[in-house]
């Protein structure tokens, strides 16, 4: 995917681009507002990350509600060393996607690039979804794997509809918990993890290949590939 | 300027002596208008019937009668008390005490006020004119001059009461400065000593209930908050001092080790891992630390929202459910129905799962924990989340609320010793507390929640309990 980051901090900067780099994709970068903005108004970007403090006391907040006012639909990730659950709301309603807080994992920032991305290339009104032999059917609210139908109690479906809806990618443990349980806090306890295994239990344990997988340092993918 | 001239008393203090003069105006007016109507038709009457008698005497006895009669009466009275005046036809004096007829008598019978000339000495007077028969005149005249001492007097006695006015208010109002100063300097004192940072003194108090002492009241009870606030932040600041330093210093040499041996790229990549972990504690130390202080702040109380606390810890009890299986406790949810209040639902589903993650940290295998949302009599919600744990001894209870405060049981466990304070500051925000009740055995800990906002937060007539519908519908689509 094609990147724009708009961001004053060097260090940031750096880290970031060549992060994205070395997982295969594009990065332009400005560090000012006015060239974030002339960026993000003429190329055509798959996502754009913006910082909120930019050089000149300008609010990254200003510029995407005016890339929004242009009509410009970019997904915009907000990135912020402003955690207030406030902010947080500001900072969506202004029109960004996600947002996200400094300090950040890289693993975690990528997540969220990727759900934000695929996204926008519209899973829309879709019903049935499928990763390997193992399907979910939306309407009826039927989990199947190969031949055989799994029981799964309603928060135990989100979360699998989550996975699946986001198969391929990886998905963090915050991302689960702020789309699957609308927790915007640290619970400060592997319980994702627990959630997690039990579901393995179900859809995973009496299967040759495991289609839900941990990715160290980062969180879970959902695949049926090796 | 002299500082009494900018005193509130000295405001005081004119303000009532002009009300008073007003007073004394509004007062005088009508006294001075009664008393001129009663002396000018009381002297009308006198002159007529004066010239009354002296026409009667002149129909008996004729001019010459008349003439003597004049002439006894001028003799017998006090000098000027009445001015007449007999002429013949051709204004010719007969007898008098007036020279001459004046010019300026109208030529009708009637009463006048004219001035008059005495030979010299002008004045004003009010006169009785009567033709007589056969072509002579009569003038019965009253000097006016003679009433202006009571006038004057009158005037006087005014001036004076204003002047007694002016003084005694001018007076009252040094007094009433004087002991309003005495009052505001030890208040001032009081207040410059703690603004050099003696922030255990407080303004002097008497069992009045005066204004100013009630205001003294509250500016005190707002000391002692303000005192255990900074107590508040001293404490927290020699905590984060101490808790901070401990991974950091950890990192600092972890870090400086590597640049130092130089190991094995295995070894260094283990080491930064390690080393990442360090810096991910410190923020969420950092992280835990800021949400304390975005709730102390009372921002929050802009995300309070009618909602449903029986929802809200159904939810956390769920989350929780398979860390709880997994420890083979029991994690067990209880109500009486909803329970409908207004508050912040993501702090409430925190502050609650806080509450339950520590009795399950504590909580032995096979324990059991339950959780209850109570609405009980008089508008209040119960929340209590109960362990079959070791429970916290009474003295240790109220410490366990403090800051980075971590009680002997939970050495050797993870955390950093904020999650009962965040939970105590959520219930504070909510204008409730946490406490703690032994469970025989175990610990349970409860907040009893307002079904109303907190005061001061209410928002415009609406209470969650009148809408209960509307309080779980918000929830469930939240």
């Amino acid at each position: 995917m094609k990147v724009l980051l708009v961001e004053d901090n060097e260090r940031v900067t750096q880290f970031v681009v060549k992060g994205l780099k070395e997982s295969g994709h594009t990065a332009d970068h400005a560090g000012n507002g006015r060239d974030g903005m002339f960026l993000a108004a003429s190329e055509p970007y798959d996502v754009i990350i913006m910082d909120r403090m930019l050089p000149g006391d300008i609010d990254g907040l200003a510029i995407i509600e005016a890339l929004r006012k242009s009509g410009k639909r970019t997904p915009i990730l907000i990135l912020s060393a402003l955690s207030d659950v406030d902010e947080r709301i500001r900072g969506l309603r202004s029109g960004g996607d996600d947002y996200l807080t400094k300090p950040f994992a890289f693993g975690e920032l990528l997540a969220r690039l990727d759900a934000l991305t695929r996204r926008a290339q519209g899973e829309g009104a879709q019903t049935k979804l499928e990763v390997g032999d193992l399907r979910v059917d939306l309407l009826t609210r039927k989990v199947t794997r190969g031949e055989r139908s799994i029981v799964l109690q309603p928060r135990e479906f989100k979360l699998l509809e989550y996975l699946m809806r986001h198969a391929e990618q990886v998905v963090t443990r915050t991302m689960l918990l702020e789309n699957v349980w609308d927790y915007h806090f640290d619970p400060q306890t592997n319980v994702v993890d627990v959630h997690i295994s039990k579901l393995r239990q179900k859809i995973d344990a009496d299967f040759e290949r495991p289609l839900l997988r941990t990715v160290r340092n980062a969180g879970y993918t959902m695949t049926a590939q090796d | 300027m002299y500082p009494f001239m900018r005193s509130s008393a000295l405001t005081l203090a004119v303000g009532y002596i002009c009300l008073g003069l007003a007073a004394l105006a509004l007062f005088a007016t009508p006294l001075w208008y009664a008393w001129r109507v009663t002396i000018q038709d009381g002297r009308t009457e006198i002159l007529e019937a004066d010239a009354q008698r002296l026409a009667e005497v002149f129909r008996r006895q004729g001019p010459a009668g008349l003439t003597s009669y004049i002439i006894t009466r001028i003799d017998m009275q006090i000098p000027n008390e009445r001015f007449l005046l007999l002429t013949d036809a051709s204004f010719k004096p007969l007898a008098g005490n007036l020279t001459v007829w004046p010019r300026n008598v109208p030529a009708q019978s009637g009463r006048y006020t004219f001035d008059v000339d005495l030979g010299g000495r002008v004045t004003r007077a009010d006169f009785a004119r009567v033709a007589l028969p056969g072509g002579y005149n009569l003038l019965v005249g009253r000097d006016l001059a003679r009433y202006t001492p009571i006038e004057h007097r009158f005037w006087y006695a005014l001036a004076g009461a204003v002047g007694i006015l002016s003084i005694v208010g001018a007076f009252g109002g040094i007094l009433i400065r004087r002991a309003l100063m005495r009052r505001i300097h030890g208040i001032r004192q009081t207040v410059s000593a703690i603004i050099q940072g003696d922030l255990s003194r407080r303004l002097a108090t008497s069992s009045s209930g005066d204004e100013l002492n009630v205001l003294s009241q509250t500016i005190n009870g707002m000391l002692v908050q303000i005192e255990q606030l900074i107590h508040g932040v001293r404490n927290v600041s020699n905590a984060i001092a101490h808790d901070l330093r401990t991974p950091l210093a950890e990192l600092r040499s972890r870090l400086e080790e590597l640049s130092l041996t130089k190991p094995s790229p295995e070894q260094t990549f283990a080491e930064l891992e390690a080393a990442v972990a360090d810096v991910d504690r410190v923020i969420g130390l950092f992280n835990a630390l800021l949400r304390l202080a975005e709730i102390d702040s009372g921002m929050r109380r802009s995300g309070f929202v009618p909602l449903d606390m029986t929802e809200v810890a159904a939810a956390a009890v769920e989350f929780y459910q398979p860390a709880a299986e997994v420890k083979n406790c029991t994690l067990t949810m209880a109500s009486n129905g909803p329970a409908p209040i207004r508050g912040d639902p993501v702090l409430l589903a925190q502050a609650l799962g806080n509450l339950i993650d520590n009795a399950l940290k504590y909580t032995p295998e096979g324990g059991s924990i339950s959780v209850e949302v109570r609405r009980g009599p008089g508008h209040v919600v119960g929340v209590s989340v109960a362990d079959t744990g070791p429970g916290i001894p009474a003295a240790e209870q109220p410490k366990v609320v403090e800051r980075f405060y971590r009680g002997d049981a939970s050495r050797g466990t993870p955390g950093v010793g904020l999650g009962l304070s965040l939970v105590e500051a959520v219930a504070r925000l909510h204008g409730s507390a946490l406490a703690f009740e032994d469970n025989k055995p175990g610990l349970r800990a409860f907040v009893v929640l307002q079904q109303d906002a907190p005061p001061g937060v209410r928002g415009p007539g609406i209470s969650a309990a009148q809408q209960p519908a509307d309080a779980a519908l918000l929830h469930s689509t939240g």
